[in-house]
């Protein structure tokens, strides 16, 4: 993807060596360093970029949190977690020179002397280490966390880029929980850096398949003339799991499915789906078709939503054989919450493409496997011939998790003197066609952190739209009175009786995963 | 006929005529249980007696990243009567997630006698239709060069180390390549084994505040290994390619001197040394020395830069290995046209 705007001029050397834009010399500095996140995935990505010679040699990693710790203490701790999570074996000599730059800055969030002793420090590791100035400050604390962050980091002077070097920020979701606490967000960021520095992380992007669709439907000729109202009968979209709320009780509350993933993942996959081809690969570009799509989805009202959307809950049930509980029984879990575990949503996109196409999402706990995909039902063909008493369709099915890959279902004449027609896949697997490993959805992110390359990162206002969509539903949900129903699914099931009736409603049904 | 299992023997004999539906009654026998994938036709052609066994093993190694359909031929031009003998087999690997058996399948074929006459038809018939074709030529290449085959070839992969005569099967290549019009990628494993060296030294530039040192360069130290003069001229060649130096002068057969585009004098050393292929590059801009070399464990390499004398904080690249698969599976990830390669060649041809 095309460079941004604060990145150099290329390295005449690295023609040919490679073909993305290239990380820079930096010091990443990882908010809520103790966190889960630092230890599961964003140091265990980091080392991998380094053992695979994807980090450029001067990068340090710095981590700012409360809990005292020396820099040799955090190290063990991180190389602990990274031998547990990392998805190539550790190498002790990599590890080795790899933690030589990792260090630990303990402060806590609201101490403005811990910021500015944080701008020494980190001045003092551009001199040892060669990190030349540049600064990502990487978000992994608690949302509530973020503006007292960001307001000792601009009295810190450390959203300062000096000549030649660059200062940027991931924020990781949830990007609010709705559209005023958004905007209140954005605006609290944009106080100290500009839309330009900011990077907004959502790790469905940064997954193989998720990229792929835009290779899959912009570098392939024969989809582009069917992805359209006139070929295609309706979209599904499922992200399911089979894990309940686990120790996210807390955050999951105050969430829910439609915020913790409707407003970004499936919403960010919605886009890659139906967005019109970008004039060219840049960040921007490519982010003004997305959000173009999400400003055409069709808005309800009160009533609407309510015959739109269905959520629902987990009771308790079997996942695997074994029995669970049901979410109100979950830890840490009001015993009469009104939590949506389920959603599913009847959407539509008013636009000339997607002009009364139906799009079908849901996304849900506790549901039998774990999946995330996309289909792409396909009309039938004339009812004459062969079509009569066919009720298939053809059916383009992009797998995002588990087991990437594309299939597509088309029908066959069963080999025999009588003409009987069956269903059959064609079928692409990513492990299977290519040995290597994908890399980590952070890894990639991570990199594209360190090259400015924003393409796979949201815009504050593809953001602001998604809750814009959002909100309405989430307000009827926590109306006074007309409540929409929450329905009970048991744990184990393809969630409630409702979900099915908003296809059925269409003479549709969900695609069987 | 045996089950589709991993295997390092040629496999079935079958009749050449017959090597369509010898191949599908080797997959009906697995009865569903395993994948077969391919992305490409991967041909091997080999002039040395015993490759065939041994190309079969580098396969079954290469198929575990590149699932492909492999044609691996040898031949014995010099056998008096004319003769083709062929097998089928498969090299079967569990996948990545670990749920499944993925396959790809092999046709080995002993060419005996009028091996220029043979080999079109045999690597034509035999191909998975759709699929580019790959051809690994692990001979010198020789007139003339059958326009009926090269045409097809979409990447001629060859080692130019063990050339006797480099500029003489450069021409060859290249008019092979003219003669496709282009279509032909030229992949040399020489060039190859260079890809960790010159990817460890280019980062040490990324950064713009470094982009003026490339002015400032004097010196370049090339440590090779015997038998690795040629790889270290083509480092030098990329080098001046990039950097846009031309050849000036040389002093004895290890010592060149180089002019950049603004008339500086660039002085080069390459020295032959134990040790891997390319085991050091030194490279000296204005006051600061820039040093990939390979770390003791002999797989990464150690990248450092710093005044000479001065404090160094030594960084870890993977340096790659030199064996034939993992120089293959370097090569076949890459993709896209070779230019850089080609300029290469084109600032030290004389020299090699």
């Amino acid at each position: 993807m095309n460079r941004a705007a604060d990145q150099p001029e290329p390295n005449p050397l690295r023609e040919g060596l490679s073909t993305r834009a290239v990380p820079q010399p930096c010091a990443i500095v990882i908010f809520g360093a103790t966190g889960d996140l630092t230890h599961r995935k964003l140091v265990p990505a980091l080392y991998n970029l380094a053992a695979d010679g994807d980090l450029p040699p001067a990068v340090a990693i710095v981590g700012f949190a409360r809990r005292k710790k020396s820099d040799e203490e955090f190290r063990r701790d991180l190389e602990e977690a990274t031998r547990k999570l990392s998805r190539q074996v550790v190498r002790d000599e990599i590890w080795k020179t790899f933690a030589q730059s990792i260090f630990y800055h303990q402060s806590e969030f609201g101490d403005e002397s811990g910021y500015k002793q944080l701008a020494k420090r980190l001045d003092e590791i551009d001199k040892d280490q060669g990190t030349r100035g540049n600064r990502l400050f990487y978000f992994a604390a608690a949302p509530d966390q973020f503006e007292p962050i960001l307001k000792h980091l601009k009295a810190a002077g450390l959203n300062d880029t000096c000549k030649g070097s660059w200062v940027r920020v991931i924020v990781e979701k949830p990007f609010g929980t709705d559209l005023a606490s958004a905007r209140e967000l954005n605006r609290i960021v944009r106080n100290s850096f500009a839309e330009e520095q900011t990077y907004r992380i959502d790790h469905f992007l940064g997954k193989e398949t998720a990229q792929n669709i835009l290779v899959l439907r912009f570098a392939n000729a024969i989809f582009a003339p069917l992805w359209n109202t006139h070929y295609i009968d309706h979209v599904q979209i499922t992200a399911a799991e089979t894990l309940g709320v686990g120790g996210r009780a807390g955050y999951y509350e105050r969430a829910g499915a439609l915020r913790d993933m409707v407003q970004n993942h499936l919403l960010q996959l919605l886009c890659l789906v139906a967005m019109e081809p970008p004039t060219d690969l840049s960040a921007d570009s490519i982010r003004d078709e997305k959000i173009k799509v999400v400003r055409s989805l069709r808005r309800w009202s009160r009533n609407e939503i309510a015959a739109s959307v269905v959520r629902g809950q987990y009771a308790k049930g079997a996942i695997h054989g074994d029995p669970v509980l049901g979410y109100r029984q979950e830890e840490n879990v009001n015993p009469d919450s009104q939590t949506d575990t389920f959603v599913a949503l009847r959407l539509f996109i008013d636009n000339w493409r997607w002009a009364d196409v139906p799009i079908y999402m849901r996304v849900g706990k506790r549901l039998p496997k774990s999946a995330t995909e996309i289909s792409i039902h396909f009309k039938k063909a004339p009812a004459v011939l062969f079509n009569k008493d066919l009720h298939d369709f053809n059916v383009l099915v992009i797998r995002i998790q588990p087991d990437e890959g594309i299939s597509l279902r088309i029908h066959a004449k069963v080999p025999g003197t009588s003409f009987h027609i069956e269903p059959v896949k064609m079928d692409f697997h990513y492990g299977t066609s290519f040995g290597k490993a994908s890399p980590e959805a952070y890894e990639r992110l991570l990199l594209d952190a360190m090259s400015g390359d924003a393409t796979l990162f949201a815009r504050r206002d593809e953001v602001e739209q998604a809750w814009a969509f959002i909100d309405p539903i989430e307000q009827a949900w926590h109306a006074k009175k007309d409540v929409p129903e929450l329905f009970f699914y048991p744990a184990g099931s393809w969630g409630p009786e409702a979900a099915d009736d908003l296809l059925a409603r269409d003479g549709r049904a969900w695609r069987r995963l | 006929m045996p089950a589709v299992t991993e295997t390092y023997s040629l496999g079935v004999p079958v009749e050449v005529g017959k090597i369509d539906h010898e191949l599908k009654k080797l997959w009906q026998e697995s009865e569903g249980a395993v994948t077969r994938a391919s992305l490409m036709n991967l041909a091997v052609y080999s002039e040395e007696q015993g490759s065939l066994d041994r190309n079969t093993q580098l396969m079954a190694r290469i198929t575990e990243n590149h699932a492909c359909r492999a044609i691996v031929i040898e031949a014995d031009c010099n056998a008096e009567s004319d003769r083709v003998d062929a097998w089928i087999s498969a090299h079967c690997h569990v996948s990545r997630a670990g749920s499944k058996q993925v396959c790809s399948e092999q046709i080995s074929f002993r060419l005996n006698g009028g091996c220029t006459t043979q080999l079109p038809n045999i690597v034509l018939s035999n191909l998975d239709s759709d699929l580019p074709l790959y051809l690994w030529w692990q001979h010198e290449f020789r007139e003339p060069m059958d326009p009926q085959l090269w045409t097809w070839v979409d990447r001629v992969i060859y080692d130019s180390r063990p050339w006797q005569d480099f500029q003489a099967q450069m021409r060859l290549v290249e008019s092979a390549q003219a003669e496709a019009k282009q279509r032909i990628v030229l992949c040399d494993l020489n060039w190859t084994r260079l890809d960790k060296v010159r990817f460890a030294l280019a980062q040490f530039f990324d950064h713009p505040a470094s982009h003026h040192r490339l002015d400032k360069i004097s010196k370049l130290r090339i440590d090779f290994a015997s038998g690795f003069r040629s790889t270290a001229l083509l480092f030098v060649g990329w080098l001046a390619a990039q950097l846009n130096w031309r050849a000036e002068k040389t002093n004895g057969k290890n010592k060149l001197q180089f002019i950049s585009s603004s008339g500086r004098k660039i002085d080069i050393e390459i020295r032959q040394r134990d040790g891997q292929p390319i085991h050091e590059v030194a490279l000296t801009a204005a006051d600061i020395e820039f040093v990939v070399t390979h770390a003791k464990c002999g797989d990464l390499l150690e990248v450092s830069r710093g005044k000479p004398g001065g404090k160094r904080i030594p960084q870890l690249m993977p340096a790659g290995k030199d064996d034939p698969v993992s120089l293959m599976s370097e090569e076949l990830m890459r993709g896209g046209p070779h230019h850089v390669y080609l300029h290469a060649v084109g600032c030290v041809r004389d020299f090699l």
